[in-house]
Formats: structure tokens, C-alpha cells, sequence
């Protein structure tokens, strides 16, 4: 009997943690008591609450999100969700969304994203790696929806397309203003808080590095693996320890704004990812962000599925697109204070040469190019593929790369490793 | 040591109930449900909502149609069977609460028979049954470590599964980061197909109906495996000797009961069952080992044994409203007020049953 | 309602599902007075009780405590009114001091505990009535008639008035027995109030003041203990006559079953219990051990049935030696074993009557088969049993909880004798028994010895010793003092042996040495 109060008392506990763990969720997400879907009509029952259930609005193209974190984390998921603001903005008249957001991903991954394509969305969304896998069997399941999936390489012929940008050429931009910025402290050293050891974060890590040495070739660049894209600890004591490593300026190329914050803290520079509000948590000891801007391609997915042409495609879009923003840079933005003047005419000139598509990822990444150990990589007159920027072998319906992006580039500090 | 020297106190008592009717017993639940189910609803409106809409819709989408059945199923199908597995211990009064540790390690066993002992031509039903006997034995090894530790050196069981816990995660994610990583991601490769348990869908051409449903064969495992311990609690010699033990070890004892051998084997066999639900997990469900692959099914499932009363047919049936809960929960957003009428509900069935035990009376001297 | 009485119980009425427990029950007993409670198991007394205590709602009555009226919801309401209880089955925590124990529960303790303190008035108790305790010894350290001593401090700690003892003797030697009726005898100086529970007529009618009898849930006497006989109060609680006699056949000892030779044994301290001990029981015969408790007599049976391990010797049941071999193998071996602690040990109390019936049946034919068991053939058999032993309760699926203390013993013994034991290990057999279950049990062990079962029978009650064994082994201080013929035995000497004392030839002419006894003749 008192072994049989333990356990009782043990459930209560558990039950405890359950509860707390679930009050943690909301606290992390600011009310978003605005959503745009609590106008429509078929959520009438629930449209004073902040609570929503997704539904599908008859007569319109309805659109499904599914986001990895709460939309109040101020950054990936949070730029979507703007993305989908915009969406609604633009085209309220025929198109509805519903999100649902903080699905973990893996199989409860899937099975959401089936009941939403079940309960009559015409497209689902999804906008994280891990839903790759998922999206890619729930498109085959249900050939009359459509599925877009963010940041994967998966695609088929009819329904299902992978959309994904080309941050690399802001973060060559971000690159420039952080060198520039690190030469006039006198530091001529930079850091890099890196998520994960793939193509991705390597690629925009090496696009950082080699703007760095356009505006300061003297200059190294620190790099932190954290291994989590949205860990507001892990990211600030990554920072933490590029600064006292020396560096002046820290990129992140994780979710949070927590090594800007940190740079503030110490009087240094940080620069931001995802979205245009990544600054706000200190502008004076912000230099820039590069972030996503989803909306305008959004539009483009929507009216392509709507009138038909939609085709399953490998979408990458570059500066020109109108997807991608550096802030301070952009239309209507002034440079934040921070940024030291001779850099910022370099800067606008490239821009511009971008969004008019001259220049593009491809240029950033040309030969000759070496590694931090001095070894050659992109040979003189080489340009890197596609499949080369993504590392992407083994795929069907795309070459394999020959120059894979597993390899960090010159003016990453030499002793910096790709870790297993 | 009189009335007199007692200083003036008011203070909460927990006395056990000592007479208990026996019907008390089966409408408890029922009654505790529904009482739950009313604090949630005052919790959603405070919120603003209607509570009656947002129930609808959850049991709708639990419930509701065959698409709904087939999801409850895919939650429910591991936490019988590791509500299952804890319940053989509780019932001895072992106390087990390293279920989502054994859960991983069974998960991880069978991953290495899918991925890396086995080739990916083997077949299905080869490839599926080496992969149960692997996340079987994985589990049981990780509870027969306690196990041992309980019957040798009388070590805390509570502790030492709980801590076991921390170790299989950390363990799971050395692996899945590390060697058996796909491109650095908290993930394996994908099993390959014969490594599947074969779902409804699968048979989608032959059964129209099936089709898009996922749920798979690891439910069948669940039912019979309840269903075998069903027996074995009431027709078997070995579920007698459980239960003597469970009542009074000292009295076993006497009996003749090898208490540290039985300890060890039941110690394993909950975690064996456990260790299933993590291999039915990866490969009905997941189709490949990754990180944070259970939701705290094992946790959930001490739970779910407990007010199941550790008997092998309720607890099928908790499971299944457990899961129902779950899969409910996910149509309400943010996600968090999901979570949180989760844990209400929770927290009301479980300290409802806590007042029907215990007697609680303020006391003022 | 009147003020003379320090208790009064009226018109008490308790119903359980299919019996009357308590029926119209009038209960008075007064400031300074032993009041002895007799009864049959299951007439009701333990009811009685636990309404009185708080454990119960009576159906009807009402109870008043110096006049005035109380309702108790629960134990604690009971222990606030001045009302203790020292039970059969000890509640003590065994991992923790004697000190510790006395105020577990307790509701006013300081966050902060002054152990010392607390050591110093468990003295102070203890030694005010004659309760010779350590407060600082563990309570596993310490044998029943300690721990029951530490129960009793316990509920005089609390303040209590009114003492409820239920069969506070039955884990005494006689010599502890008249120490404690000293602390009865100073209680009642003191003015407590002393419900006394027992069945030992000779000690009821030495020490109350007067009697009261219940039979089947029904008050059906309350008399003054003094002109009372023996034979009056029995028959009055079995509703017929009772014979004080034992009809023993002729004893026709046959082969030795059960051989020990030197055994020694430590005790849960890490003591010496049983120093080189050696005894031979025969096929047909009950030898009879008798001592003080504490010397061995609990050591003895546990390592015969392997739940001790020995420090050498070896233990013969038939032709291998069982020293330290698992209880299993000694069960097979054709021993069964009445332990000395029915509830802690002897049952499962939340299994039914039938699964204990079976506690050790199960495994073999025709209960067990393979995997398997046939529970509704156990239950059939429990049903056999619960006619033959005579033993009342609902029926086979009742937990053996519910069972009065006898009944539970019925049980054991049922279990046990129905396993056709070539050997019986019965320690206190009859602890707590009624008169009419006594009888029985008696019965019963001489019927299986006349049978030829070897009987090793251990008791504190001389009068059991002598009334059922062929031969007497005085137990003192783990060794065997020395042996006597049950018929020839003389109580003087078997009291000095029980003493350490080496009885001289002419008191006791038939004392062989344990070794020249131990061939078998």
C-alpha cells in the first residue's frame, strides 16, 4: 500500500510535467489573436478565441501551412507565416489559409499533413527538411492536391514541387558588411553560428566567408557547429565563445536573434537571419539580416496551381526573385547604424547587380576558389552546378554533384572542420 | 502529548479509504472522465471558445470516421503495448518507469536489423520478425539492467529505470547523429520496404476501404499481446506467482517463489514489451530511427497502466481514449492549448481517482 | 447518559455483505478497570473494535467516552478522544527506530525533531509501566513480544485512556506474561481504561475485572470476572460445553524425517541464534519445542524451510542434506511449514481463500498442468477445504484479508495439511485462537501425527507443549538444553532448562543429551 501512494503520487508528478510542458508552449508563442482566418465564416464558432481549428472555407483555394515551431519564434517560422500574411493580403478574395503550427516533425508529421489534404485543402505547405519524407507520401496519396514543400529536394511530375532560395548570395552580401565592419574595428575576425554539418548551412557559411575576404582579406572567419536550428541558449553561447575567441562580428545562421542580443551585450556586431524583424531586438548592434521573404512566391505557387500550370519542380529562386531582403538595403530601408560607410555603396552595387540578375550564386561560386587548408577546390574558370551548391548525389531526375558542398572555404579559420 | 500542548494548526490529511464499494470501481472512470472533460470546457471558454465545438471536432477527428479510427489506432497500438509491459511490473509491484528508455532501445535494436545486420532484399516477413525478436530483446535487456540491480543488490528500481531513460536517448542519439546518421540530421536512412510492418493501405488495391489507412500491424501485436497476458494473469501458474509476489514477496517467498530469478524475467518482459513498441514505432510508423521519435509514449503509458487498473483489457481501452486525446488535440491550434486541455483532463482523472482512494479532510485543532 | 462509565458502546450494529457483524452490542467499561472481551473468531470482537477505533462506521449505535457523544470518521478521531488500540498484527515501520515508530503518525510532530528528546520519553514511558525497551534499536532488530511492546508505548505516547489489547499474551512467555499483567496492574493503578482481547480463559479470569462474552455478533454476557470458572466462560462462548482434554492415541514413532545435526544460524541482528543444534523428529511423533521466546525458535523453523541460511551443520529430510537450499526444494521435499507470522508471511492477503489454499498446490497436478493452472479446480478444492477445516468466511474468493485471525490460520493449516506433508513444521499454531479453533487445530496436528507425519511443533504456551508432544526439546539460547518425554516431562524442570539452567538428575530423570537422543531408536 505505501509502494501503491508512490506510484500514485508518481502519476500526479508526471501528470504535473505534462501539464507544465504544455503551459511552456503558449508562453514561447505571442498571441496571434489576429490571425487572419478569424474573419471566415466557417470558424465562426471559434472566432472570438484566440483558439482555431483549421478548416477549409467553401469557394476559395484553400492553402494549408504546416510550420516545425510556434509562429511567434521570430524567425523561420515566423517569416513564413508572414509569407502567409501576404498570401492572404494579396489574394484574400479566392484564396484561404489555415496553419497549423509546432508539429514535430517525423510521423505525427505525416499523418497531419494527410488529414489536412483529406479534409479538402487544395495545397499543403510544409516548411521544414524533416517533412520531406512525409509531404513526398502524402503527394502520392492524393494526386489532386497540391504539395509544396520548403528547403528539401524532393519533387514529382504532377503535385509536388520543393521550393528553396538562394540565401547564399545575401549571406555573401552580409559577408561584405561584416568584413568591412571587422577591418575598421581592427578585430579582422569574424564569427559564424552554424546549425548543422549539410550542403546547406555549409554552403552559406563559405558564401559568408568569401564576401568577407571582398572587404577585408585579411579577415577569418570563426564557425560554431550548435547541431539545432532553434535552441536561444545554445546560439548565444556560440556567440559568446566567438567573442571571446576575438571575433567583432557574429553572423547567425540559426533561428533566433539571441547573437544579436549577445553582441549588444558586449558592444560588438551581429547580424541576424530569417526576418526583417531580427534586428529589433537591439539596431544598434545590428548590421543587417538576409531573411526570406515568401510572400510574393506564395502568390506566384497560388496562381500557378489555380489556373493549372503548376508542374512538381526543383524551384530555387535567387535575389531577383523578389524572395530574398537584406535589410537596410532593400526598397524604402536605410543601412543600420552600424554599418561602416565605405561599404555601403559596394554593397548597393551589388545588390542592384543582383536583383537585376547579374550576378547570382553562380558567381559567388567561381573559380579559383581554395579551402581554409589552402588545398584548390573550384579550379580557375570553374563554376559550380546546382547539384554541386545542394550536394545532392544519389537523386533521381538530377546529376550528381561532382564539387560537392562539403568543404569550407578560404578565410574560414584553418583549423575549422566539417564534423562528422 | 495532549490537547492541551497541540499548537493551533489547520492541515490537509490524506487518509485511505477503507471501505470502497465495488461498483465504485468500474464508474469511477466514466464519472472522472466526464468531470474532466467539464473543467476542460471551462477552461476553453475562458479562452474565448466553445468548448462543445471544440470537443465535436476533436472527437471528430479521433473518432469520427475510419481515418480517424486508423490514427487513434497508430497512437494507441504503442501505448498498450507499453502500457502492457509496465503493468506486468507494476503488478508485482515492481516499479518500472523506464518504459521510454527500453522503448528506444527497442527501436534502436530493430533499426540495426533493418539498416545494418540485414540486407535489404531479406524477406518481409524474415526481415520483420528478426526485427521484433531484436527490439524485444533490446527492451528486455535494457530492463532486465534494473532488473538484475533490483534482485542482486536490492538498487531502487524507480531510480535506476528512470536514469536508464537519459542513457537510451543519449544513446539513440549518438547513433542517429553519428554512424547511422543521414547527412548529419537527426535521422537514419529510411528503412527499406520489407522492413515495413505492412499498414492498411497497403492492401489498398485488394480492399478499396483500406485505403489511406495507415494504421498497421503492430496493433494486431498489441491486441494479442494483451490478450496472451490476459490469459496468463488468470489461467497460468507463472501470472499466480506474479500476482503472490505483487501481493506479498515474503509470503512468495515462503511459497517456494525464486523472488530474484522472477524479478529479473519480469523486469526483462516488461521491458521486452516496450522495446516491441518501440520497433512497432520505427517500423509501422517512423519508418526510420530519428530523434524524439516518442512523444513520451512510455511515459504516457505508466498512465495509462495505472488507471487501467494494470488489467490487460481496460488498459486497450484507456489506450485507446489516450490516443484519441491525442490525436484530437492536434486540430486545435496554437498547439498549446491543445497540450494544455491535455494535461487538464489528465490532471483531473488522475487526481479524481486519487480523492476516490484517499479521503482528504482539513483538519483545525 | 450516564457518567460512571469511562466507555459505553450502545446498541452497536454493524452489517457487512451477507453477515450480521455487530447486532444491537452493548459495550461498558470503567475508569480503572481490565476488561476482558471473549469470543469465538468471528463473533464479532474485532468489529467491535474497529468501530471503537474509528476504522468502522457502525450502522447503528452510539458510542460516548466520559459521556459524552462521538462520531469518528477515522482512526485519528478515535486516537484524539483518548481510544488506542495495540493490534494483533503489529504496524511498525521495520527499517526505523523504536523511538522513530512511536511518533510516525503522529500529528503534532515539529518539523524539526528533537530525537533525543523523543528517545528520553519513550524511556520515561517504557519505564514507567514496565516496558523495558531500546529507542534507538531498529525494529527489525527486535522479536514480537518486543515490537509488541513498542505498540503499546506508541499508543500510550498518544495520550491514550481507554487501551484496546488484542491478544496482547499470545506472544509472551509466561514469565514475560506476569510482567506484563504488573504493567496491566499499574495501568489500571493509573486509572487507564484496559480492554483486554484474549483466549486464554486462565489469564482473563486472573487479571479483569469482568467479562464480557460475544458470541455470533451478539453481546451474550457481561459478568464479574470473580467466581467465574473456566468451564462457565467457555461454554458460554461456544454455546456448549467444552472438553479440556486432548484424546492422543498411543505414540509409535517410526523412521527419522527430519535430521538436524549442529546447525548454527545468525539472527537478523548478525547474532548467534542457534549454536550447533541438533534434533531428530520421527515419523509419528510430535516433538515439542519449547523456551523463552527469542532463543531460536523463529531461526529454527526458518532455516529448516531454507529461508535462512545456516553457518554450518546439515539438515536431513529424507536422505539429502537441505542446509541452505532454496524453499522450493525443502516444499518438494514433503515439509510444510506454519510460520509463525500468518499475515506477514504464512498468506497473500489481498489473494482470495482459494489462492492461498494454493499458494504451493498450484504448481503440481491436478491444480497445475504445464504452463497452466485449473482455478476453477482450485476453487472446488478451496470450497472442500473451507467444509473440512471448518473455516468461516463468504466463500472461496474472498480475500484472505477479511479473515478473523483463527480463520487465517485455518487456512494456513489446510494449505499445509492437504499437501500430505511427510514433515510439519508448526510454529505457534494456535496464537490467537479461539477455544473452538484451539481445540481444532490440536486435533488436526494429532491426527496427522497418529497419521505419521513427524511434527516439529514450536509454541509459547507450556499447556500446548505438554497437552500435544511425545517428546519436549527445551530451546536456550539457539541450543537444545536438553530432551523429555511428553508424558513423564515435569514443568519445574522444563522451566529451569527454559531458564539456562541445568535441571539436577533426580527432578528430571529423563533428560537425554540432544546426541545420544539424536540416534534414532
Amino acid at each position: 500500500m505505501r509502494k501503491e501512494r508512490l506510484l500514485l503520487v508518481l502519476t500526479m508528478l508526471l501528470t504535473f510535467v505534462m501539464l507544465f510542458s504544455a503551459c511552456a508552449a503558449p508562453a514561447a508563442a505571442p498571441a496571434e489573436g489576429e490571425s487572419s482566418d478569424s474573419g471566415d465564416a466557417a470558424e465562426a464558432p471559434a472566432a472570438e478565441s484566440s483558439i482555431q481549428i483549421p478548416e477549409t472555407v467553401d469557394g476559395k483555394f484553400n492553402i494549408a501551412f504546416v510550420y516545425v515551431a510556434p509562429i511567434g519564434d521570430g524567425g523561420w517560422t515566423y517569416a513564413h507565416n508572414q509569407g502567409r500574411e501576404f498570401l492572404e493580403a494579396e489574394m484574400g478574395d479566392e484564396v484561404a489559409t489555415a496553419y497549423l503550427e509546432s508539429v514535430p516533425e517525423g510521423a505525427d508529421a505525416e499523418r497531419v499533413i494527410r488529414n489536412l489534404a483529406r479534409q479538402g485543402f487544395d495545397a499543403v505547405f510544409t516548411t521544414s527538411f524533416g517533412y520531406m519524407d512525409a509531404t513526398e507520401t502524402v503527394a502520392e496519396e492524393f494526386p489532386d492536391t497540391y504539395f509544396v514543400h520548403v528547403s528539401g529536394f524532393k519533387k514529382n511530375e504532377t503535385n509536388f514541387s520543393n521550393l528553396f532560395g538562394a540565401m547564399e548570395s545575401m549571406k555573401y552580401l552580409a559577408g561584405m558588411i561584416a568584413g568591412a565592419r571587422a577591418a575598421e574595428d581592427g578585430s579582422n575576425r569574424i564569427g559564424y553560428v552554424a546549425p548543422f554539418p549539410i550542403p546547406e548551412v555549409i554552403r552559406h557559411a563559405n558564401a559568408a566567408a568569401l564576401g568577407m575576404r571582398q572587404t577585408c582579406p585579411d579577415c577569418e572567419l570563426d564557425i560554431r557547429w550548435i547541431f539545432t536550428w532553434f535552441d536561444p541558449d545554445l546560439e548565444r553561447q556560440a556567440a559568446e565563445s566567438m567573442f571571446d575567441a576575438g571575433a567583432s562580428v557574429v553572423i547567425t545562421g540559426s533561428d533566433t536573434p539571441g547573437p544579436v542580443q549577445v553582441a549588444g551585450e558586449r558592444g560588438m556586431y551581429g547580424i541576424g537571419y530569417d526576418s526583417d524583424t531580427a534586428c529589433e531586438v537591439d539596431p544598434g548592434a545590428c548590421l543587417t539580416v538576409p531573411y526570406w521573404h515568401w510572400g510574393p512566391f506564395y502568390v506566384e505557387l497560388a496562381q500557378s496551381m489555380m489556373d493549372g500550370s503548376f508542374a512538381g519542380s526543383d524551384i530555387y529562386f535567387d535575389v531577383d526573385s523578389g524572395a530574398l531582403g537584406l535589410l537596410g538595403f532593400m526598397e524604402g530601408q536605410e543601412p543600420m547604424a552600424g554599418v561602416p560607410e565605405s561599404v555601403i555603396p559596394q554593397v548597393q552595387d551589388l545588390l542592384a547587380q543582383m536583383q537585376a540578375g547579374d550576378f547570382t550564386r553562380f558567381n559567388i561560386f567561381t573559380g579559383p576558389i581554395n579551402d581554409n587548408q589552402g588545398n584548390v577546390i573550384v579550379p580557375e574558370g570553374t563554376v559550380l552546378t546546382q547539384s554541386d551548391l545542394e550536394g545532392l548525389s544519389g537523386i533521381e531526375g538530377r546529376e550528381d554533384c561532382t564539387i560537392c558542398m562539403s568543404w569550407l572555404a578560404e578565410g574560414i579559420v584553418p583549423d575549422a572542420q566539417i564534423p562528422e | 502529548m495532549t490537547a492541551q500542548s497541540r499548537p493551533r494548526t489547520s492541515r490537509i490529511r490524506f487518509e485511505r479509504v477503507q471501505e470502497q464499494p465495488r461498483w465504485l470501481m468500474f464508474v469511477s472512470p466514466i464519472i472522472l472522465i466526464g468531470a474532466a472533460l467539464l473543467v476542460g470546457a471551462l477552461l476553453l471558454s475562458l479562452t474565448g471558445a466553445n468548448p462543445w465545438f471544440v470537443y465535436q471536432r476533436m472527437a471528430q477527428a479521433a473518432f469520427g470516421d475510419r481515418y480517424g479510427w486508423s490514427d487513434t489506432t497508430i497512437k494507441a497500438t504503442p501505448l498498450i503495448l507499453a502500457g502492457l509491459g509496465v503493468s506486468i511490473a507494476f503488478r508485482m509491484r515492481l516499479w518500472n518507469i523506464g518504459a521510454e528508455g527500453q522503448l528506444y532501445i527497442g527501436a534502436f535494436c530493430a533499426t540495426g536489423v533493418a539498416l545494418h545486420l540485414f540486407s535489404p532484399e531479406t524477406p518481409a516477413w524474415l526481415m520483420l520478425t528478426a526485427m521484433a525478436i531484436a527490439g524485444f530483446l533490446g527492451g528486455a535487456f535494457w530492463g532486465f539492467i534494473p532488473g538484475v540491480l533490483k534482485a542482486k543488490l536490492n538498487v531502487n528500481e524507480i531510480i535506476t529505470t528512470l536514469m536508464l531513460n537519459y542513457v537510451a536517448i543519449f544513446w539513440n542519439n549518438y547513433f542517429i547523429y553519428g554512424p547511422w546518421s543521414e547527412r548529419g540530421f537527426g535521422l537514419t536512412p529510411q528503412f527499406p520496404r520489407n522492413a515495413w510492418l505492412p499498414r492498411f493501405t497497403d492492401f489498398g488495391a485488394a480492399v478499396p476501404s483500406f485505403r489511406g489507412l495507415t494504421m498497421h500491424a503492430g496493433i494486431f501485436l498489441a491486441l494479442i499481446v494483451a490478450l496472451i497476458l490476459w490469459v496468463v494473469w488468470r489461467r497460468t501458474k507463472w501470472g499466480f506467482e506474479v500476482s503472490i509476489i505483487g501481493d506479498n514477496p515474503q509470503a512468495a517467498r515462503y511459497a517456494g517463489v525464486n523472488l530474484a530469478r522472477k524479478i529479473m524475467i519480469v523486469m526483462a518482459l516488461s521491458g521486452g514489451l516496450a522495446g516491441l513498441a518501440g520497433m512497432a514505432e520505427v517500423s509501422g510508423v517512423v519508418h526510420r530511427l530519428q530523434e524524439r521519435f516518442s512523444p513520451g509514449y512510455g511515459f504516457t503509458a505508466i498512465i495509462v497502466a495505472w488507471l487501467a487498473k494494470l488489467n490487460p483489457l481496460a488498459l486497450i481501452v484507456v489506450a485507446y481514449l489516450f490516443a484519441g486525446l491525442l490525436v484530437g488535440g492536434d486540430v486545435i491550434q496554437p498547439a498549446g492549448i491543445a497540450q494544455l486541455l491535455q494535461g487538464v483532463i489528465l490532471f483531473v482523472v488522475v487526481g479524481g481517482e486519487m480523492m476516490l482512494r484517499y479521503r482528504i479532510r482539513i483538519e483545525r485543532s | 447518559m450516564s457518567d460512571s462509565y469511562a466507555l459505553e458502546m450502545r446498541q452497536i450494529t454493524k452489517r457487512f455483505p451477507g453477515t450480521l457483524a455487530n447486532d444491537r452490542v452493548d459495550f461498558t467499561a470503567r475508569e480503572g478497570e481490565i476488561h476482558a472481551l471473549l469470543g469465538e473468531n468471528g463473533a464479532g470482537k474485532s468489529t467491535l473494535m474497529n468501530v471503537l477505533t474509528g476504522l468502522y462506521h457502525p450502522d447503528e449505535g452510539e458510542i460516548y467516552i466520559n459521556g459524552r457523544r462521538f462520531r469518528f470518521n477515522s482512526p485519528g478521531d478515535a486516537i484524539a478522544a483518548g481510544v488506542g488500540m495495540v493490534h494483533q498484527h503489529f504496524m511498525l515501520v521495520p527499517n526505523q527506530t523504536v523511538a522513530e515508530n512511536v511518533i510516525l503518525g503522529l500529528r503534532d510532530v515539529p518539523f524539526r525533531l528533537n530525537g533525543r528528546r523523543i528517545e528520553e520519553n519513550v524511556q520515561a514511558i517504557s519505564e514507567q509501566y514496565g516496558l523495558p525497551i531500546d529507542p534507538r534499536a531498529k525494529i527489525w532488530q527486535l522479536s514480537v513480544g518486543e515490537q509488541q511492546r513498542v505498540e503499546i508505548i506508541k499508543v500510550l505516547y498518544r495520550g491514550a485512556q481507554i487501551l484496546i489489547l488484542d491478544e496482547p499474551t499470545a506472544v509472551l512467555t509466561p514469565q514475560e506474561t506476569q510482567g506484563f499483567f504488573a504493567t496491566l496492574d499499574e495501568m489500571r493503578r493509573q486509572g487507564k481504561t484496559i480492554i483486554f482481547i484474549s483466549h486464554k480463559l486462565d489469564e482473563v479470569l486472573s487479571i479483569a475485572d469482568r467479562i464480557t462474552v460475544l458470541r455470533h455478533g451478539a453481546n451474550v454476557a457481561t459478568v464479574d470476572a470473580a467466581g467465574m470458572t473456566k468451564p462457565e466462560l467457555a461454554s458460554l462462548m461456544v454455546g456448549r460445553p467444552v472438553l479440556f482434554h486432548i484424546d492422543k492415541p498411543e505414540c509409535k514413532p517410526g523412521e527419522p524425517r527430519l535430521l538436524l545435526d549442529g546447525i548454527s544460524a545468525l539472527d537478523n541482528k548478525g547474532l548467534t541464534a542457534l549454536n550447533r543444534l541438533s534434533l531428530t523428529v520421527r515419523s509419528g511423533e510430535i516433538v515439542g519445542v519449547a523456551g523463552v521466546a527469542g532463543n531460536g525458535q523463529r531461526e529454527l523453523a526458518e532455516v529448516i524451510c531454507g529461508l535462512r541460511a545456516t553457518t554450518g551443520g546439515v539438515i536431513d529430510i529424507g536422505q539429502n542434506n537441505v542446509a541452505d537450499a532454496p524453499p522450493i526444494v525443502v516444499i518438494n521435499a514433503g515439509v510444510a511449514y506454519v510460520p509463525e507470522d500468518r499475515g506477514a508471511v504464512g498468506t497473500a492477503p489481498n489473494l482470495s481463500v482459494a489462492e492461498n489454499m494454493a499458494l504451493k498446490a498450484y504448481r503440481k497436478p491436478p491444480i497445475g498442468s504445464g504452463l497452466f493452472m485449473d482455478r476453477r479446480l482450485m476453487r472446488e478444492q478451496a470450497a472442500e477445504l473451507i467444509k473440512r477445516f471448518d473455516i468461516s468466511t463468504p466463500g472461496p474468493l474472498t480475500p484472505v484479508r477479511k479473515l478473523s485471525g483463527g480463520n487465517l490460520q485455518k487456512v494456513i493449516l489446510a494449505r499445509e495439511i492437504s499437501s500430505n506433508p511427510r514433515v510439519i513444521i508448526a510454529a505457534y499454531p494456535t496464537r490467537g485462537l479461539d477455544i473452538g479453533a484451539t481445540e481444532n487445530v490440536r486435533n488436526i496436528l494429532v491426527d496427522e501425527r497418529s497419521n505419521g507425519t513427524a511434527i516439529l511443533l514450536i509454541s509459547e504456551d507450556l499447556d500446548e507443549i505438554f497437552a500435544l508432544s511425545d517428546r519436549i526439546a527445551v530451546l536456550y539460547e539457539g541450543e537444545v538444553a536438553g530432551v523429555v518425554p511428553g508424558e513423564q516431562a515435569d514443568r519445574d524442570a522444563v522451566g529451569l532448562m527454559m531458564a539456562g539452567e541445568t535441571p539436577e538428575a533426580e527432578t528430571a530423570p529423563a533428560v537425554t543429551t540432544p546426541h545420544t537422543e539424536a540416534a534414532p531408536s
